[in-house]
């Protein structure tokens, strides 16, 4: 795939719960080797350690927003592997991105 | 229909257009399909993503509610007007619903494996999704 | 870097209208211009006027008001989609007979035209539904 197109690195949002929603597959379906998905609001259950398997392979390119897993008392139960960010660490991932793409 | 050839399916356009929810039970497909339209309208290079619920769109069969609220048939059958042609369909999110390309008559749609869904993503310079 | 915001989610119902007014803000400190919020599908709600939430929750339409009074930003409604929930500014309440309007300035009702046009000429187009 990589030798079709140019090396575009998309940001991925996700904003529902891989727990009961399965827009995640979609997600993981459009996401190339490089891109980074952002977990937001309800997505931000995904980054429970108990949530690994719904979104492995992604280490170093997982984020959560900080301050929607406060808001929930996840803080303390996210798996290490997910990267924190707050709103400032947001805007900066888009900053980095060719484009970002929202999945609801 | 058939498999994407790449380099030529896969050019570069301006805006991609992804449809993942199904007809009826929101209206997200026809403001979606509505924006796509528009964008063809103003003579912008559009292509349309249908993956998840989204892909139930392309079935025939469809009609008005039972209410006589609008399904997305009707939109659909006015992309050519619109000289929307890039249609897309995400083979996974056929599949799991136990359909094949078979089954999505509804439109000239050329399907995609995964590695062609993300080359889709990369080549569009800019996404709208619903 | 120029940023369009979309925001599809309905107020109170969802966080789609948090979400973009804090990305709105973190932006704008970290030296951006925010040239448009488009509102569509339920986010139209965001531009009623007659918003009433209890005094000890954000006051979602005012805060949008209060990122258009810093300048550049416009707040851009999608007519059709306001129109069919009862969202209209005073011109189009005169046009459908109707006694009072819903919508008012800074919040102008414009067509899909806007949210493509904000997607294209824009460096960036975050989604918050």
């Amino acid at each position: 795939m990589d030798n079709v197109v140019n090396n575009c690195m998309n940001l991925h949002l996700l904003n529902r719960s891989p727990f009961s929603s399965r827009v995640y597959e979609d997600v993981l379906n459009a996401m190339g080797s490089e891109d980074q998905l952002l977990l937001i609001e309800d997505g931000v259950n995904g980054a429970l350690s108990s949530a690994g398997h719904y979104l492995a392979g992604l280490e170093g390119r997982l984020f959560a927003l900080r301050e929607d897993l406060e808001s929930r008392g996840l803080s303390g139960r996210c798996s290490e592997s997910v990267i924190v960010v707050d709103v400032d660490g947001f805007v900066a991932l888009t900053e980095a991105a060719d484009k970002t793409i929202s999945w609801f | 229909m058939g498999i994407v050839s790449p380099g030529e399916s896969l050019a570069p356009g301006e805006l991609l257009v992804i449809l993942r929810h199904a007809p009826h039970g929101s209206s997200w497909l026809r403001e979606g399909l509505e924006a796509a339209m528009v964008a063809a309208a103003f003579g912008r290079e559009v292509g349309l993503l249908f993956t998840g619920e989204g892909v139930l769109a392309l079935l025939e069969g469809q009609q008005a509610g039972a209410l006589g609220q609008k399904g997305s048939d009707n939109l659909l059958a006015a992309l050519e007007m619109y000289d929307v042609e890039r249609c897309y369909v995400d083979a996974a999110a056929l599949e799991r619903r136990g359909l094949s390309e078979n089954d999505v008559s509804l439109l000239p749609v050329t399907v995609l494996a995964h590695a062609d869904v993300v080359a889709l993503t990369q080549c569009f310079s800019r996404v709208l999704s619903f | 870097m120029r940023y369009a915001l979309a925001v599809y989610g309905g107020p109170y119902s969802q966080q789609a209208s948090h979400s973009a007014l804090r990305f709105a803000e973190a932006l704008l400190a970290r030296g951006h211009q925010l040239t448009t919020v488009f509102f569509y599908h339920d986010g139209v709600y965001n531009a009623a006027s007659m918003m009433a939430p209890p005094q000890d929750e954000p006051h979602l339409r005012d805060r949008w008001l209060g990122l258009a009074a810093q300048g550049e930003t416009r707040l851009q409604v999608c007519v059709a989609a306001a129109l069919r929930r009862g969202l209209l500014d005073e011109r189009e309440a005169t046009r459908h007979g109707k006694q009072s309007y819903t919508l008012e300035a800074p919040f102008e009702l414009t067509g899909l035209g806007q949210l493509v046009e904000a997607t294209l000429e824009n460096d960036h187009l975050i989604t918050f539904a």
